[in-house]
């Protein structure tokens, strides 16, 4: 080979190290390269319309209700005046209390005797509540439950809109006329003795997780040279080295942005700033380079950093946000998730898990959606869920959430990808 | 390997066990995108595996195979070090295959 083709060689060579950073200065280690500019998600945000799998997303714009941002629900609303006696039809209320369509009916939380199938339970049984309560009493019950009890976690049906007058009589009648015990054909459709499903699908198998095709396009896309042309491997060498434990680490507090960065942001504005690779949250790519990296660490306990004064904040925020009620059924993630209200309990056949444990296996495939999804696109059906307007998933907001999450599950070991109905 | 198609074939008793998942979005031609508009059909139309060349399983799936298809077959006449292949063809003409040694 001639001198002039070594020198080039050389000069390529030291040209491709000098684009990377080693890591290191003599103020310790420098912070990652970031584009500090711009969202690391479509702007602006537009709902989701229909998945793979033909699951359609509300497209309500639920503005004149609480989210995770603005503050905009009604306040705990007097009782209307109703003249006379509280009577209604209790044909059209047996039809009330079922019905999934309307914020998903009394028995999505409440056994009603023999009326309906499959009960859910974190509500307390009714089946004798004919029996214990005057018609007076469950109107105000149903209309806005803060007024007997300010800590409920029961939707103020009437005060928020969803349910008439009118119903709301109907629904007393009927309940009015639960007086026997509930008696359950099997223990499968009594909800307090319904076993709760257990998942043991070995999402770490590439012959059982379609997940497994999409880390493989992480990996790729990793090893792909950007508009830069440069790759993410030309500066992590050694990818199952550099990333053993990060994975496990993210979120973490960026004091650049003042924000919570997850693993998927961080990728957008990493990659921005270094490879040129424009991968914004929730793209294919930006899914796959999360669960590749994410992967990375699969077996390490999930720890998080909280030391410093912007990440202490953010935790606190993050915890006051996983209690601010939003929408118009009126919920916190506690209201269903802490035990002590609905998580671990069944929502009609739905089994809603409760804190912790809800965070170690995201990204995560979904065999009911047919997709995977990030933490922050699960963040989002949650919100439209309960009736308020999701977030794009770039927000701040998520992030402190999501940092939140995270130090409940220190400890728990990351499983990367995994698999959920 | 194969970009849209995982196996494993692992010696289980006296036979071995093959596991496939393939990657497929095996489109039925009558679901509809977010505009309202007919997603074209788009599925796997014949799947072969083959032991050791020879074909073991030849099958003509349609619309009612779910997305990313996933099957596992017992094969009690494989061993250790045997070939197992397994071979997809569409109806666009789209394909792949790939082999494994039973492990």
């Amino acid at each position: 080979m001639n001198k002039a083709l070594w020198a080039g060689l050389m000069l390529a060579i030291l040209g491709s190290l000098a684009a990377c950073q080693t890591g290191k200065d003599s103020a310790g280690p420098s912070p990652a390269p970031l584009a500090l500019e711009g969202s690391a998600a479509p702007v602006p945000w537009k709902r989701y319309v229909v998945e793979p799998l033909g699951v359609r997303w509300p497209q309500t714009d639920w503005k004149s209700f609480n989210n995770l941002v603005q503050t905009a629900s009604p306040p705990v609303g007097a009782l209307p005046k109703i003249d006379g006696p509280i009577a209604g039809n209790a044909e059209n209320g047996k039809k009330l209390v079922l019905d999934r369509s309307r914020g998903g009916g009394c028995i999505t939380c409440h056994i009603l005797g023999n009326t309906g199938s499959q009960p859910g339970n974190p509500g307390p049984d009714l089946s004798m509540i004919g029996a214990q309560r005057t018609p007076e009493w469950l109107f105000a019950q149903i209309w806005e439950p803060r007024l007997t009890n300010p800590q409920s976690f029961m939707p103020p049906w009437g005060t928020h809109g969803v349910f008439s007058v009118e119903e709301v009589r109907d629904m007393v009648a009927f309940l009015m006329t639960l007086k026997t015990p509930a008696e359950f054909k099997s223990d499968k459709e009594n909800p307090n003795k319904r076993p709760a499903p257990v998942e043991t699908r070995p999402n770490l198998d590439p012959t059982e997780n379609p997940a497994a095709f999409i880390a493989d396009k992480g990996a790729a896309a990793f090893r792909a040279a950007g508009p830069k042309g440069q790759a993410c491997i030309d500066c992590h060498r050694d990818p199952a080295q550099a990333f053993a434990v990060w994975g496990a680490q993210m979120p973490s507090y960026e004091p650049r942005l003042d924000k919570v960065l997850g693993v998927e942001e961080f990728v957008t504005r990493h990659a921005r700033a270094t490879t040129g690779g424009e991968f914004p949250m929730q793209s294919e790519t930006n899914l796959a380079l999360a669960i590749y990296l994410r992967a990375l660490a699969n077996g390490q306990p999930i720890r998080v950093d909280t030391r410093s004064p912007g990440a202490t904040a953010a935790l606190a925020r993050g915890q006051a946000l996983m209690d601010k009620k939003v929408g118009q059924l009126n919920f916190s993630c506690r209201d269903c998730h802490d035990p002590e209200r609905g998580g671990n309990h069944w929502f009609r056949g739905q089994y809603v898990s409760g804190l912790p444990n809800l965070l170690g296996h995201f990204p995560t495939w979904r065999t009911a959606r047919g997709e995977v999804w990030d933490i922050r696109k699960r963040f989002q059906w949650c919100n439209v869920s309960v009736r308020a307007n999701e977030l794009p998933p770039d927000a701040r907001e998520y992030g402190d959430i999501e940092l939140a999450l995270t130090t409940m599950n220190a400890g728990r070991k990351l499983s990367v990808p995994g698999i959920r109905h | 390997m194969a970009d849209s198609i995982k196996v494993r074939a692992q010696m289980q008793g006296s036979g071995a066990e093959v596991r496939v998942l393939i990657n497929h979005p095996m489109e039925t031609g009558v679901r509809k995108d977010e505009k309202g508009a007919v997603v074209p059909a788009h599925f796997i139309q014949t799947l072969r595996i083959t032991h050791n060349g020879n074909p073991v399983l030849e099958s003509l799936w349609g619309v009612g195979i779910s997305q990313n298809p996933y099957l596992r077959l017992k094969l009690a006449s494989a061993k250790p070090g045997d070939k197992i292949g397994v071979a997809w063809e569409d109806n666009l003409g789209k394909k792949d295959a790939t082999e494994v040694v039973v492990q």
